[in-house]
């Protein structure tokens, strides 16, 4: 990275760093492996909650990520400097997110000097962010950051997106002040009549107004340890969240634009769908503008996108493809959270990784439709990323009943 | 819930009990059972207030015999009010508990200015002018004229309350300053005098420090409060210098000069009253003769001046007959008044016993001291008989006779000190005659003669031991008590190097080096980098506060600190200080963070919490020695050695840490809050100092963090902050910190209580 030679600095000139203070054993109980505890517990308490309490999820999302560039975000407590760990971590984010919110939507904003910039506005295409994200690395961080311009620039781009989508914003704040133009408490105001979901990270220590904020808009509020912690932390945002009551259920008109311009099997109407054309989503930038055969229709007006999901710029039609919907439908029918069991003295190891339970390990798993036991790791796994039960798979009986 | 403390059942009104609140009720009821005084130290935010109650109403209830009344004192109006209504939770359980009504009567107490309904004088804002209109008003006299002529105004709440309300006495039930408006609006009957009535049959009074510990108030107000109760000063950290204010005079050349006037006044009055009237004169002279005591005959209304002697020092004697007179006294008055003039015009500082005072003007103007005894007496008599209704002229001469009637009682236990200018300005001429008291104990002792039990409790008490001996009395419980925490909410350092390895220290001669002060300026700057929301700083004095914040001006300290935080200071006028603290909220609110700087002993020092967010980090720039140059303190210090063998130094360590600890404790409201403490001086991580610091400080002072530089100490806070901000639920509390009543009577908890209960 270009960026890393003018922020090298030598070791002896960073802070102090205690590595052996991480995994040393408190002996009053009471610091680090305390605090660990409160956060491991915290974890499954979240992930628990997630998955019980709401019915409704908010598949379809509009979400701005506002990333603080403030003269604190060179600071080199995460490395190299929390900027770049943050945009590095941001590509991740931006990538599972579109991998599990496929109908989804997202921006980017920065804030810097007392204002706020906007970097990509809302849109589904996740090359283009991430292409946006690795420019950001050049950016210089400077002054002070502004939460009220941010949140109200976001809230601009948001106010339109339809009733039944949800609207959040995430930011990720390093800064422990804000320097804003006005009354804080009008825009939390506004946000929360918009239904404007905001969550915030935040990377030093925990800031009263933050706080605040992700509580009057029903989102969440985090300060990040150390950068495990803050990855963690970013990752929690890619599950939908469950939708806060009043938002209203409707139907959604969409559009499957046909798949492979090669098979024509003539139920779309002509060849003339796939004369060269040029793409919507590059006409304007003149140097990348594509043309070619490829690419998907809208059913609707016949305008050309080179990817999918998107919403038509022409007739504002949501253009998805079947997989799209499909990998949004876990969300659905989440799995039911496991129960929570002392050591049984039967089962000796983990039935999805066939580890052995050790002693120190106090407590298993079970679902409540197969039995099967797992340990916690397995647990967190299958409830994140898996979404489905192996036992539950693998058993014929209750996989049958799943399918009916 | 329902607790067994050692045998008694005790209703506690919340779901949960802290540990510590469980210990604090044992220890409380084994000085109860033993019929003593206590001193008990518990942090602040663990709910003292609610455990006193609990626990001393179960006793009462236990054992009304035993113990009859409670008496709370506390400092400010809003914690009386605090007070009152956890008294009130504390009322509702019970009666939720038992079904049914109970018979306890509470009341707070304050001054006319407080609890008036007078539509005109409530309107007032100063507490004297409330007092001189309602005295106005509701004087014997004033009601006798009005009897005969109608155009005469009186208060016709007083005049309610006094055809009715006496008696019928107050429903059982808690009253508030507002509750007790409202009653009295309702019956119109006047809720001050009421509540004043009232206090002698409530079971609960609540009320300020005064009106137990100045004999002027005391006499009023708290005189038939029986011997069986229990007295509880609340924040008692401070209870040495109340009991020295009360007790002290100070008379400058502005106060002589109206006293003059006051004279002259009252010459008038007497020779019109001569002509009009000279029976009465005659009247007042036969009961003065007979040695009458005012008190029996005088009404509740008519005592708006007072003997500022204790009880127990008046003598049953009859007032000496060269003052018996009006002329005679007045002019008594005058030359008591032109003798301390005289005193007044000094060139130099002059220090003398109350003997040597007595043995002066007897020489110089031929005044006896009996006269002088009874000066303060003579003048509330004359006044009742010339029927000066309106008293807020005369308060300076009032003054005057207290300090003649003090000097002539106490021989013991004070001093006078005549400056003929301040410390601050040697070339003004501005002669000050302090009267002032050296021995605290002395306003004390009737309350600790008189209750079987006083509870003297706070959050910073440590260290512990002094307090018996400064005060002189024998309590029988001495316990302090520390936090058991779920988290490590506090995090005590002491700072004692700048980056540069410079020793940070207010002491008087690094005080002015550039280099302490630009020290002190970057920790600050850096802490401000790392802490967010709101930072509190305290520094030793204004003096050094101005000079400090001067200095960093000049080194770009201010602008460096204003990048990341807004920055208030607190003065000495109270109007601007409380604007500052205004915005100052308001920026840690809205997320901008604030700096506030001020002063230990200050008012933000004393009465203002800073809880969570407006306190995040509190930072003590020096240890904040009372200034030692001053001839009162230097003479107390010197009493202190003779009469209790107590050290200079010791004191003056006690009461600086004791003033830090109460500023480090601004920050520390409750165990979901969290703060930082940074002691910066290099002096505080000596062992006299740090075992000043109360127990649950000391308990989280590591030595490691003991002796830190400024990025050493940043890097903690970054870490502990981070370590803080992760979600912290009652859950999480439960069990360690929190208890429900399973909890607390599982075997295990029983053990480790009783453990706590020996180790102390």
């Amino acid at each position: 990275m270009a960026d890393e030679d003018e922020t090298k600095e030598y070791r002896w000139e960073s802070g102090y760093e205690k590595t052996w203070e991480a995994i040393k054993e408190d002996d009053d109980g009471l610091l680090e492996s305390n605090v660990a505890d409160l956060v491991a517990r915290a974890k499954r308490k979240r992930a628990a909650l997630k998955d019980t309490g709401a019915i409704q999820l908010g598949m379809m999302r509009h979400l701005f990520v506002v990333v603080d560039a403030s003269a604190c975000m060179f600071l080199q407590d995460l490395k190299p400097t929390r900027f770049l760990c943050v945009l590095k971590l941001l590509e991740v984010f931006v990538h599972e997110f579109f991998d599990l919110n496929p109908i989804s939507q997202l921006g980017i904003l920065t804030t810097k000097m007392k204002r706020s910039e906007q970097i990509t506005v809302l849109a589904g295409n996740q090359k283009k962010h991430i292409e946006a994200l690795q420019q950001l690395k050049d950016l210089s961080c400077e002054g002070e950051p502004s939460l009220q311009n941010s949140l109200e620039r976001a809230m601009n781009g948001l106010k339109n997106m339809p009733a039944y989508s949800s609207r959040e914003i995430l930011v990720l704040f390093g800064s422990l002040t804000t320097c804003d133009p006005g009354d804080i408490q009008k825009t939390i105001k506004s946000l929360k009549d918009n239904n404007i979901r905001v969550s915030i990270i935040g990377l030093a220590a925990e800031v009263r107004i933050c706080q605040e904020i992700a509580k009057k808009t029903g989102g969440t509020y985090n300060v990040l340890i150390d950068d495990h912690h803050l990855k963690e932390l970013i990752l929690n945002q890619v599950q939908p969240p469950a939708v806060a009551g009043s938002m209203e259920a409707s139907l959604v008109k969409m559009g499957f634009p046909g798949a492979s311009p090669i098979v024509n099997d003539g139920t779309s109407d002509s060849s003339a769908d796939h004369a060269p054309a040029y793409c919507l989503c590059h006409i304007e930038s003149e140097t990348s503008s594509l043309m070619g055969p490829n690419g998907y229709n809208c059913p609707q007006c016949g305008s050309r996108y080179c990817e999918l999901p998107v919403e038509c710029k022409q007739c504002g039609l949501t253009l998805v493809s079947a997989p799209h919907l499909a990998r949004s439908y876990h969300h659905l029918f989440p799995i039911k959270p496991f129960i929570e069991r002392a050591q049984v003295r039967e089962t000796t190891h983990c039935f999805a990784c066939a580890k052995l339970f050790v002693e120190a390990e106090t407590n298993v798993y079970e679902c409540e439709n197969c039995n099967q036991i797992v340990c916690l790791d397995c647990d967190l796994f299958i409830r994140e990323t898996l979404h489905t039960c192996p036992g539950c798979a693998s058993d014929p009986v209750t996989a049958q009943m799943k399918t009916n | 819930m329902k607790l067994n403390v050692d045998g008694l059942l005790v209703y506690f009104p919340y779901d949960y009990i802290y540990p510590e609140q469980f210990s604090y009720m044992l220890e409380l009821k084994r000085a109860l059972d033993a019929k003593g005084h206590c001193l008990l130290e518990m942090p602040s935010g663990t709910g003292k207030t609610t455990t006193l109650l609990s626990l001393i109403v179960a006793y009462m209830k236990a054992h009304p015999l035993d113990l009859t009344k409670l008496v709370y004192c506390s400092r400010t109006v809003p914690e009386i009010e605090k007070v009152m209504e956890e008294l009130r939770k504390l009322m509702n359980y019970y009666e939720k508990e038992m079904g049914m009504e109970q018979n306890i009567l509470g009341l707070a107490l304050s001054s006319r200015k407080n609890l008036c309904i007078h539509p005109s004088v409530s309107k007032e804002r100063e507490g004297k002018v409330v007092d001189g209109r309602c005295y106005s008003l509701t004087a014997s006299f004033v009601r006798a004229r009005h009897a005969a002529d109608d155009a005469v105004p009186i208060c016709e709440f007083y005049e309610g309350f006094d055809a009715h309300g006496k008696e019928f006495p107050l429903p059982p039930g808690v009253y508030n300053l507002d509750d007790l408006k409202e009653y009295g609006q309702m019956k119109r009957w006047c809720p001050y005098f009421l509540a004043r009535h009232t206090i002698t049959h409530a079971n609960i009074v609540v009320y300020s420090y005064h009106y137990l510990l100045d004999p002027k108030i005391a006499e009023v107000v708290s005189k038939e409060i029986s011997k069986t109760s229990v007295v509880v000063f609340d924040e008692a950290h401070n209870i040495d210098n109340v009991c020295i204010d009360s007790m002290s005079v100070k008379i400058t050349k502005r106060l002589l000069d109206k006293c003059s006037n006051s004279i002259t006044i009252l010459e008038t009055t007497i020779s019109n009253m001569k002509e009009n009237d000279s029976k009465r004169l005659e009247k007042e002279y036969k009961r003065l003769v007979e040695g009458l005591r005012d008190a029996t005959i005088a009404r509740e209304t008519d005592m708006a001046l007072v003997n500022p002697v204790l009880p127990s020092e008046i003598l049953e004697e009859a007032v000496p007959g060269t003052i018996r007179t009006a002329e005679h006294f007045v002019a008594f008055l005058k030359r008591v008044v032109e003798y301390i003039k005289t005193r007044l015009r000094v060139q130099h500082v002059v220090q003398e016993s109350p003997a040597g005072f007595l043995r002066d003007i007897h020489t110089k103007v031929c005044i006896d001291r009996k006269p002088l005894r009874f000066s303060a007496e003579r003048l509330a008599s004359l006044i009742r008989t010339l029927e000066i209704s309106d008293l807020t002229d005369f308060s300076p001469l009032v003054t005057v006779s207290h300090f003649a009637t003090l000097v002539s009682t106490y021989t013991k236990g004070f001093t006078i000190i005549i400056e003929p200018f301040e410390d601050r300005a040697p070339t003004v001429s501005n002669p000050i005659l302090y009267f002032s008291c050296l021995d605290s104990s002395i306003a004390i002792k009737p309350v600790f003669n008189r209750f079987q039990t006083v509870v003297i409790t706070s959050g910073t008490l440590s260290p512990l031991d002094m307090y018996p001996k400064i005060l002189d009395f024998h309590p029988v419980i001495m316990t302090s008590f520390t936090m058991t925490l779920a988290r490590p909410c506090i995090l005590p350092m002491i700072v004692s190097k700048g980056n540069d390895q410079v020793a940070m220290s207010s002491r008087y001669e690094t005080r002015e080096d550039t280099a302490v002060i630009r020290n002190y300026g970057n920790l600050l700057v850096e802490v401000a980098a790392a802490v967010p929301d709101g930072i509190v700083c305290f520094f030793t004095s204004y003096l050094y506060l101005e000079t400090i914040v001067s200095s960093w001006y000049d080194q770009g300290i201010i602008d460096q600190l204003q990048r990341h935080k807004l920055l208030f200071i607190e003065t000495q006028d109270a109007a601007e200080t409380s604007l500052a603290l205004i915005n100052y909220i308001k920026a840690c609110d809205n997320g901008r963070g604030a700096v506030l700087l001020s002063v230990a002993r200050g008012k933000v020092s004393e009465g203002i919490d800073f809880d969570h967010h407006l306190g995040r980090a509190v930072l003590m720039f020096g240890i904040p020695y009372v200034y030692t140059q001053s001839r009162i303190l230097r003479a107390r210090l010197e009493y202190l050695r003779d009469q209790f063998q107590i050290k200079e130094n010791d004191f003056l360590t006690f009461d600086a840490m004791r003033h830090a600890a109460q500023c480090l404790g601004r920050c520390m409201r409750g165990k979901t809050d969290y703060g930082i403490m940074i002691l910066a001086d290099k002096r505080f991580s000596r062992a006299d100092k740090r075992s000043k610091l109360p127990k649950w400080i000391q308990e989280h002072l590591k030595d490691t963090n003991c002796n830190l530089s400024t990025e050493e100490c940043v890097q903690i806070c970054k870490r502990w902050l981070r370590q803080m901000a992760q979600p912290f639920s009652r859950e999480d509390q439960l069990g360690i910190s929190l208890l429900t009543l399973e909890q607390l009577q599982s075997e295990e908890m029983q053990k480790k209580i009783q453990q706590r209960a020996q180790g102390v």
